[in-house]
């Protein structure tokens, strides 16, 4: 074998080769990345406007939200999973404000930590109107406290 | 060779590169993005401003899924029928036409294949339909979804489905029991059709094989029955919906759909006429029931028929043994039972039936439900082919009271009988009749043999 | 000072490549390719010789490992999921289906190849003194091979991995004494159950591929402690006379040892000695037939690698690997067929499923293990070994033939139909 030519056609040979395994490695990251999960979807529909009444929040357990409608404002949805480390928030009518049974963190009713162990406020989810009437909840997509879905 | 090796490499390593290329593009552009794709264009039409438009023509495209644990399926249907759930969609082409009248079965409680079948695990369209090898369930026919219903709703009528009420009471009329064992009853002459519905997704061949057995099933031993049209389609409706599979509670509960017709059926079965009236038609015992669904609770009305006495100490009314959904039909129909429901009912009771007509309505009804009439014929008249056996075909019963006394009958009935043999060189009859005694009470047999013999009577009238 | 180079050095630490040096210690100090030696000989490297069957045999195991391992992030060894798997990886998973496709027709590639190495190896009379063992070993590698495809087509739990295992497991069982007692073991019960599934997945996934890789480290060791790949010696250029080698010690009068020069050898036998030590080295004409590793051998190595993969990664994307419906072991398809290399052994066991099913095969797997040692012939020039080779092509003829009639001329209730004769199921 001629050292040059090898070192030309070869080297061309190599850049290909590792082209491959780049494109190769980026593969296996999106291989291992699912396309589907097994698990309650993120992105759900929680029943009509109608459905939902004014003043307190309703608790939606399966889906882990509180359901907020306001009669000037409208509709707001806050996540039910305390900030610190994950368990499920309680709202109490007599002081408008959510307490976490496990360390004791309370939140106001538009989601701001007042005290106790939690690192960060209460996410709210986007909440919008759906074609068929319906209202959606996306918890993909966070949107700021004063958020609201006038309907 | 030596010389052309750095070339060869070359070229291989270039060949390498473009297959991997390849399998990139195959994995990357399936079809449904397509699909999704376009769908984004026809709803970024109905968007009112630009900005808008071009979320949703930028949204991600996604596989979508319904995960359905309690009927234990997977649905991905949703990935091309996006519209399902859209109004503005109904004049879309398909796949992705608005679906009226889906409440309640949204896909995110029951996906879409329990109903119309195909593969729900599939994502391009030919597998998703089913319509390929090695899938039993392809998608059905448009004009026999609505035999789906059954799969759930096992009892009591399916509003918009007479198919599956009529089919279910040709059945239990015409003998097929004879024959076909169902829910472990019946003969064991043809096959066992309790999970027919889950073996044999296949309307066409079921209606043809009830049309005609021997078109599509070659000497086959079931007879021509010359069904209509429309009894070979409830039949198969029925067919369709005799599938046995573990559903959670939330769809089991379902079984029967509280409708005011079962309710009215419930009312009649139950006797309640003979202690309350309804707008003052019917008997003085206990409570007028009309408007009694706006004085009281649901949840009231449902203890009352579960056990009274936790309402009123010391009522004579019994504590009836009824599911959830019966109790419901039942309260449905006293939401909307007249005074003229009273009097239609009162007035079936006073044809009223002599212990006598009672027990022979009630033989035979066991004579058709438990497949007498498979072999011995609705009429009574006998005439199936049993080879080897005297006369060749099973005897007629119409004139049973020559040979033998209802006593004998009814000992035939407990303990069966083999057919007198004619040719003792050749094999035995295959058809004779079996022994009932561990199947059918006395009582069930001596209301039988009451109705043989009230047919008897009537031929020894002449 | 330059502390990338410094840094680049301290992980490589060989000479330049353009050097002499350099070319040897890119294999000698290098854990991955140090089974080569630093020089090979020429004429191992020519493709009719060996046609590389046994580096794409091995290539093959490196794909069907590594598409493996992938496929084990979506695949739960456990009925009914495991099948539901497989619709997700056909039509969820992102390069799911090609993936597979990989692993399936890699198994069928290695199984094929593995015995044509087998073949190649016996053609070539490879399997003499001193290389006896070695032979064994490959049997038993092939015989893994086997295994290994046998409990992987299981697990796709179709109709087709039910049935087939259902027969293959059954076939062993007419072991006498311990073909039961086996089939339990194998099966964790009395018949093909969620038992089966996870024992087979274990085997297929750890406990055989570990015997393979061990096994493979020791073949691979004897090729080269036997003095590297076997070599048509008799069509060389003249032998040279075998020079002698002296071993000694200074102060010795008499020569301790003197051995001819060998031509395989690659190493020299180190002693302990009293006093200092010298050694003598004979003058290498044999250098004349050698060229080193790398770049000769390490690229056409290479592209035999490329070779392999294109060609599996080609009949991946145009091919689908079958999945057939959900195994049901109430309903069994007509024919129900083995895999397709147990087909041979099934066509057996429909005349006698003692002969076919325990002697025969048993008797083929103790004449391929017994070859290297009733083989009284030390010659592997084919002239001298008519009858051997014809033999050995017999039997390799009647395992094709055997395994075409079961695959193509078998029909429902193991009829003979030909394959051109469309066959209309009952309905």
């Amino acid at each position: 074998m001629k050292r040059r030519s090898f070192l030309n056609w070869g080297t061309a040979g190599l850049v290909a080769l590792w082209s491959a395994i780049g494109v190769s490695m980026a593969a296996v990251v999106r291989f291992l990345t699912p396309s589907v999960f097994y698990e309650p979807p993120q992105d759900f529909k929680i029943g009509t406007p109608g459905d939902f009444s004014f003043g307190p929040p309703t608790f939606l357990s399966e889906e882990k939200i509180f359901v907020f409608r306001d009669r000037e404002k409208g509709f707001a949805v806050a996540n039910a999973v305390c900030t610190h480390l994950g368990c499920t928030v309680g709202y109490f009518q007599s002081d408008d404000q959510f307490h976490c049974p496990c360390h004791g963190s309370v939140f106001s009713a538009d989601g701001k930590v007042l005290h106790g162990p939690a690192p960060r406020p209460l996410e709210w989810f986007e909440v919008t109107l759906a074609r068929d009437g319906q209202l959606r909840v996306d918890k993909d997509h966070t949107v700021p406290a004063t958020y609201r879905l006038m309907v | 060779m030596e010389r052309r090796l750095p070339q060869f490499f070359f070229v291989l390593s270039l060949i390498v590169l473009a297959l991997m290329l390849a399998a990139v593009w195959q994995a990357g552009t399936p079809t449904w993005k397509t699909y999704q794709q376009e769908f984004h264009r026809l709803e970024a039409v109905g968007e009112p401003n630009a900005a808008a438009k071009s979320d949703v023509l930028n949204a991600d495209l996604v596989i979508r899924q319904d995960l359905l644990p309690g009927l234990q399926r997977v649905d991905r249907c949703t990935t091309c029928h996006l519209g399902v759930e859209d109004p503005t969609m109904k004049s879309a082409p398909q796949p992705f036409a608005f679906h009226a009248n889906l409440a309640p079965h949204v896909p995110a409680r029951f996906g879409c294949t329990v109903c119309h079948g195909g593969q729900g695990l599939a994502t391009d369209q030919q597998n998703a339909h089913g319509k390929v090898a090695f899938w039993q369930e392809p998608l059905l026919p448009k004009e026999y979804v609505r035999a789906s219903c059954g799969r759930c709703h096992k009892e009591g009528d399916v509003p918009g489905v007479p198919e599956l009420t009529e089919g279910r009471r040709l059945f239990e009329t015409q003998g097929c029991r004879g024959c076909h064992k169902l829910n472990g009853v019946g003969g064991t002459i043809g096959p066992d059709l309790t999970e027919e519905g889950a073996i044999r997704r296949f309307p066409e061949w079921l209606e043809r094989h009830f049309l005609d057995p021997n078109t599509v099933s070659r000497n086959s031993p079931m007879p021509n029955f010359h069904f209509t049209k429309e009894q070979a389609r409830a039949l198969t409706f029925y067919m369709l919906s005799l599938t046995s599979e573990q559903m959670g509670s939330y769809y089991s509960s379902v079984r029967l759909i509280p409708s005011a017709g079962y309710g009215r059926e419930l009312f009649v079965e139950k006797n309640c006429i003979a202690c309350h009236s309804i707008g003052g038609v019917g008997a003085k015992g206990g409570p007028d029931l009309l408007g009694i669904a706006k004085q009281h609770s649901p949840g009231w009305l449902d203890e009352q028929l579960v056990n009274p006495q936790t309402i009123y100490p010391g009522s004579i009314m019994p504590a009836y043994d009824l599911e959830t959904n019966a109790r419901k039909a039942i309260l449905t129909f006293m939401a909307s039972a007249t005074a003229e429901d009273a009097q239609s009912i009162l007035s079936a009771r006073t044809k009223a039936l002599t212990p006598r007509d009672a027990a022979i309505e009630a033989g035979k009804q066991s004579f058709a439900r438990f497949g007498c009439v498979g072999c011995h014929g609705l009429e009574l008249q006998g005439g199936v082919p049993n080879p080897n056996s005297q006369g060749g075909e099973v005897p007629s019963l119409l004139h049973a009271s020559d040979d033998y006394t209802e006593d004998e009958v009814i000992k035939i009935i407990q303990n069966g009988k083999v057919p007198p043999v004619e040719n003792t060189t050749r094999p035995a009859a295959p058809l004779y009749m079996p022994p009932w005694k561990s199947v059918l009470t006395d009582e069930d047999i001596h209301r039988i043999a009451d109705y043989l013999w009230s047919l008897q009577k009537k031929k020894d009238a002449w | 000072m330059n502390p990338i180079r410094d840094v680049w050095q301290s992980i490589f630490r060989r000479d330049p490549l353009s050097t002499d040096k350099g070319k040897s210690e890119f294999v000698f100090l290098n854990v991955w390719l140090h089974i080569h030696p630093a020089k090979v000989k020429k004429e191992n490297l020519k493709v009719k010789h060996t046609f590389y069957l046994g580096f794409i045999t091995f290539f093959l195991f490196l794909i069907l490992v590594t598409t493996g391992v992938a496929l084990m992030f979506y695949y739960r060894p456990h009925p009914p999921q495991a099948y539901q798997d497989m619709k997700d990886l056909q039509f969820v998973v992102y390069m799911g289906s090609f993936l597979r496709n990989m692993h399936r027709w890699s198994a069928h590639g290695m199984v094929i190849c593995v015995f044509l190495h087998m073949c190649r190896v016996f053609y070539t009379g490879s399997y003499k003194r001193p290389r006896q063992f070695n032979w064994v070993i490959g049997v038993v590698l092939f015989l893994l091979t086997l295994a290994l495809s046998f409990t992987g087509y299981l697990l796709p739990w179709d109709q087709l991995a039910f049935w087939a295992i259902t027969v293959g497991t059954n076939i062993g069982s007419y072991a006498p004494l311990v073909g039961a007692r086996i089939r339990e073991l194998l099966l964790g019960g009395h018949t093909v159950g969620e038992s089966a599934l996870l024992r087979f997945y274990v085997l297929h996934v750890a406990v055989l591929p570990a015997l393979v890789t061990l096994l493979t480290m020791v073949h691979f060791w004897r090729v080269r402690k036997d003095g590297g790949l076997s070599r048509p010696v008799w069509k060389l250029k003249q032998e040279k006379a075998p020079q002698l080698v002296t071993i000694g010690a200074p102060e010795a009068t008499a020569v301790l040892t003197a051995v001819p020069a060998s031509k395989d050898k690659t190493y020299g036998l180190m002693e302990v000695v009293t006093g200092k030590p010298i050694f003598e080295t004979i003058s290498v004409e044999e250098e004349e037939d050698t060229v080193f590793s790398y770049p000769f051998a390490f690229f056409r190595e290479g592209i035999a690698l490329l070779v392999t993969v294109a060609t599996v990664m080609a009949v991946s994307i145009f091919w689908q690997a079958p999945l057939e419906e959900l195994a049901n072991p109430a309903k069994t398809p007509n024919p129900a067929k083995a895999p397709w290399y147990f087909l041979g052994l099934q066509e057996l066991v429909s005349h006698s499923a003692l002969l076919g099913g325990v002697v025969v095969p048993g008797l083929i797997v103790m004449a391929l293990l017994a070859i290297p040692y009733i083989d009284p012939n030390p010659s592997r020039r084919p002239a001298d070994r008519k009858w051997a080779i014809r033999a050995f092509t017999l039997f390799v003829v009647i395992n094709v033939v055997l395994i075409v009639i079961g695959t193509l001329f078998r029909g429902p209730g193991w009829a003979l139909v030909p394959p051109w004769v469309h066959i209309v199921g009952a309905e």
